[in-house]
């Protein structure tokens, strides 16, 4: 088992070093911070200023050398916008995030997944129908419009939220729901193909044939069986957490580290998009670490192909 | 489900509630008849800080107005922007190089000391420019990359190396400001200046606290927190988020009417809207004109807004493929239908001006000067002069960095098509690419000059004369033109200035192009409808008593 984390955290760190490496180059090559930051009426003296107070002006592997050095010794660096340091300026942001995506978790997952369920239950009947039609729209209508339309009834029409900003915790309520529906429509789909191929399989025939009663048949053997497709869904929807609300923070002016994010790329704020770029890599890889063991833990067979592969 | 595990789910729910709360609440204004104003911006600044040297978009306009002020004011209302008295009550000229400024008695910074001319002369002061020997040096010494804020640029009292670079443009040739006495100041150049008085008024040249700034940790520290004398104070800056104003009650033109007026950042156009309609917000900036419909269909609100000290230009650069010929320049300029972009773009809403100037330059406007005409005969017989032979212009577009940028861009390509140009516009996602050699020739590209203060130095030799951007990129040159930035720059005789001005704008904009003007660039702001508050051509904001009124309170 130490030998199987010690594998996976190995890959995890090249995983974060190819992310950040290519966050890099692409963003070395692709902007000048300094025109972006100061703006094109800028003296071009600024800009010259600017660019040797960075080392801009270095060229590029002597820049990412530096950069893995420094990173190497703890210093993730400081923004370029306003010189306070990447860590404390992503830091600050991380619980208004989590403020919005931990609830819209709970929503997908409290949504999502009996939906996915009950549609598999009564496949090809009206209410199969009903939800995957609902599913469909969940998942194709883009966040952004369904956080507009949202902010439209509710905020404008209706007057009972607010319609942007973090004030109160009255304004986490649309970004929370945009998301959580939207999510909730993705798992739906999930859980449901999940529990459709399992339903099909000879051992539920064979509970069934036992004469199981039909709910113990899907509480004990079709949803224990569906749930290691469902956790996959689950843990990737838990490693972009930080990061994961881009657009919806966008919509409803939220500033979190989605919105921060935005920013820095459109600056080309090096030190806080690697920053940021680093704490989903490390939440990617840890919730795909803590999937990894639940799957162990819902399917016993799993566990058991672990030890003889390791043994 | 059991009672306790209602009870359960209920308490999470409310625990959940009180965090995001206690995460998200700012401090509440507690009960005070002035009302709390909420401005909702694309954003607040675009460099991060609060430093009118550092900061050079013209958002941070917007917001420095409330915070800072200038010993010479604009009337910025009036559409004229006459000049007035800010924090100097008068002022002379001594001689060519010298003007004498009696400094407002009683203006009180935000920290409760009174202006004098020691702060004055901190303000313009190479340690606050950040241009001491020990600056530079320490800048120098900090120059590795990414390392810790104590040995960056932001870290003591040493300002970034580009607010150094700011400060040397906006006052190239100012030897010193001195105090004469405790209420009065001069301004001395090394050189004839007769822009001096219009320096004095810029923006970037907003009076600071000497004392504050002393005893701020650090330059980044002041530049989060600044203290000036506007009539409202800074109590929370959150880049990329909120800025939030009190009211400085001890202002010298009055109690400010709003008690608290913060600066939401609010990035997506239809979001402010929204905000707006529903009252979450009671001004928005940044509304693009086919928003306005959408906002004043709603009888609660309005729009205010029009043309700004901005002009939208395209820019030549000379050096490349068929734009090294002046007759495909000359072409170009007058394929421009400017009053149909004016009244299709911008509902005519905003106006084609005279060229690179504004008529706020008083005795320095020519009045009799304009763009070239719109005649297209005109410009396919220059093209065929020209000798073109087909080769592919292109055409370098951000996407909407302007408002009605990639609009604009669509219908002047096309009328470049019209006249036998063969013109491709190739989208860059920002400016390092507009300005890109390496991946082809550059030929033509879009941009916008402002004008800070008075006078064509402020614009066309800003911009395109030897120091300016066009010329230190490399797009474009002029011998007249360069010997005539000189003289507009040092002379003090209003004719030769006047005739220098004129020849200059024949050769940049007839002649020899550098750039043609399209439009003057306009802003809009919604705004509820009960309050009366008018906009300024100078883009700042202005709270101050006699420019804000809620006539209807309580809607």
């Amino acid at each position: 088992m130490v030998q199987y984390l010690l594998m996976k955290i190995f890959r995890a760190l090249v995983t974060v070093t190819l992310i950040v490496s290519a966050a890099f180059v692409v963003l070395r090559l692709s902007g000048d911070p300094a025109i972006i930051i100061l703006g094109p009426e800028a003296p071009p003296e600024a800009f010259e200023a600017f660019r040797r107070n960075w080392g801009l002006d270095q060229p590029i592997w002597v820049q990412y050398f530096k950069y893995f050095v420094a990173v190497a010794q703890g210093d993730l660096g400081n923004s370029m916008r306003d010189g306070r340091s990447a860590l404390v300026v992503v830091g600050e942001r991380i619980p208004l995030t989590l403020a919005i995506t931990l609830p819209a978790l709970f929503i997908k997952l409290a949504i999502g997944l009996p939906a996915g369920v009950v549609a598999a239950l009564y496949r090809n009947t009206w209410v199969d129908r009903l939800i995957m039609m609902l599913s469909v729209a969940g998942f194709t209508v883009p966040s952004f419009v369904l956080g507009l339309v949202l902010a439209m009834i509710f905020a404008v029409w209706l007057g009972w939220l607010p319609s942007g900003g973090s004030d109160t915790w009255a304004h986490a309520v649309l970004p929370t729901v945009t998301m959580g529906l939207v999510g909730a429509a993705v798992i739906a789909r999930f859980t449901r193909s999940a529990m459709l191929e399992v339903l099909g399989q000879p051992y539920i025939r064979t509970a069934s044939a036992k004469g199981l009663l039909w709910r113990n048949v899907v509480r004990s053997h079709a949803l224990p069986n569906a749930a290691i497709p469902t956790l996959t869904i689950i843990g990737f929807l838990v490693g972009s957490l930080v990061a994961g609300a881009v657009v919806v923070e966008s919509v409803f002016s939220w500033p979190g580290v989605g919105r921060l994010l935005v920013n820095a790329v459109a600056n080309r704020d090096l030190a806080v998009v690697q920053v940021i770029l680093l704490l989903v890599g490390l939440t990617m890889v840890g919730a795909n670490l803590a999937v990894d063991i639940l799957y162990g833990i819902v399917d016993p067979r799993l566990r058991i192909k672990r030890l003889q592969a390791g043994s | 489900m059991t009672h306790s595990r209602k009870l359960k789910g209920a308490m999470l729910i409310g625990a959940y509630l009180l965090a995001t709360t206690m995460l998200t609440m700012p401090g509440k204004a507690l009960a005070e008849d002035r009302p709390v104003i909420t401005v909702a911006v694309q954003q607040i600044v675009n460099a991060g800080a609060l430093d009118v040297l550092r900061e050079q978009s013209n958002v941070g306009a917007r917001v420095f107005y409330s915070i800072f002020e200038t010993l010479i004011d604009y009337d910025r209302q009036n559409a004229d922007l006459p000049q007035k008295p800010g924090l100097a009550t008068e002022w002379k000229r001594i001689d060519d190089k010298t003007v004498e400024l009696k400094l407002r008695p009683g203006v009180k910074f935000h920290n409760g000391d009174v202006m004098t001319a020691d702060d004055v002369v901190f303000t313009f002061s190479k340690e606050r420019f950040g241009l001491l020997d020990e600056q530079d040096n320490a800048r120098k010494d900090g120059k590795t990359l990414f390392t810790a804020s104590a040995s960056t640029a932001v870290g003591g009292k040493v300002p970034p190396a580009e607010v150094a670079a700011v400060a040397k443009r906006a006052w190239p040739n100012l030897d010193r400001v001195e105090k004469v006495d405790d209420m009065t100041v001069r301004f001395v150049s090394t050189v004839a200046d007769p822009t001096l008085e219009g320096r004095i008024s810029r923006y970037g040249a907003e009076i600071l606290s000497k004392r504050a700034y002393e005893e701020a940790e650090s330059w980044l520290a002041f530049a989060q927190k600044p203290v000036g004398t506007g009539p409202y104070k800074v109590v929370e800056f959150k880049p990329d988020n909120i800025l939030v104003l009190e009211a400085h009650d001890d202002y010298w033109g009055g109690k400010p009417p709003i008690k608290t007026l913060r600066f939401a950042v609010v990035p997506e156009v239809a979001s402010r809207v929204n905000g707006l309609l529903s009252g979450e917000y009671d001004f928005i900036t940044d509304l693009p004109p086919d928003q306005i419909n959408t906002v004043e269909s709603n009888a609660a609100f309005e729009v205010v807004g029009g043309p700004i000290t901005n002009h939208r230009l395209m820019v030549f650069d000379k050096n490349n493929g068929p734009m090294q010929n002046p007759k495909i320049r000359q072409a170009m300029t007058h394929a421009i239908d400017r009053e149909t972009i004016v009244e299709t773009l911008w509902d005519g809403r905003t106006t084609v001006p005279a060229g690179l100037q504004w008529s706020y330059y008083g005795d320095m406007f020519l009045s009799d000067w304009t763009v070239p005409e719109y005649d297209m005969e005109l410009a396919r017989k220059l093209v065929q002069e020209s000798g073109y032979n087909g080769e592919e212009i292109t055409f370098r577009v951000l996407n909407n960095y302007y408002t009605n940028q990639v609009s604009t861009a669509q219908i002047n390509a096309e009328s470049f098509r019209q006249i036998g140009l063969n013109v491709k516009i190739e989208m860059k996602e920002n400016w390092q690419q507009i300005f890109d050699k390496e991946s082809g020739p550059r030929m033509v590209r879009d941009w916008s000059n402002s004008a800070p203060f008075p006078d064509p130095v402020s614009s066309i030799v800003n911009q395109h004369c030897q120091n300016g951007q066009q010329q230190q990129v490399g797009e474009w040159t002029n011998e007249e033109f360069n010997a005539l930035c000189i003289k507009l720059e040092t002379s003090t005789d209003l004719e030769e200035r006047r005739a220098s001005f004129r020849r200059m704008l024949e050769i940049a904009e007839r002649e020899d192009p550098a750039y043609t003007v399209l439009h003057q660039s306009a802003i809009f702001f919604g705004k509820r409808k009960d309050i009366e508050w008018n906009w300024s051509g100078l883009q700042s904001m202005d709270f101050r008593a006699d420019n804000f009124q809620v006539v209807a309170p309580g809607n």
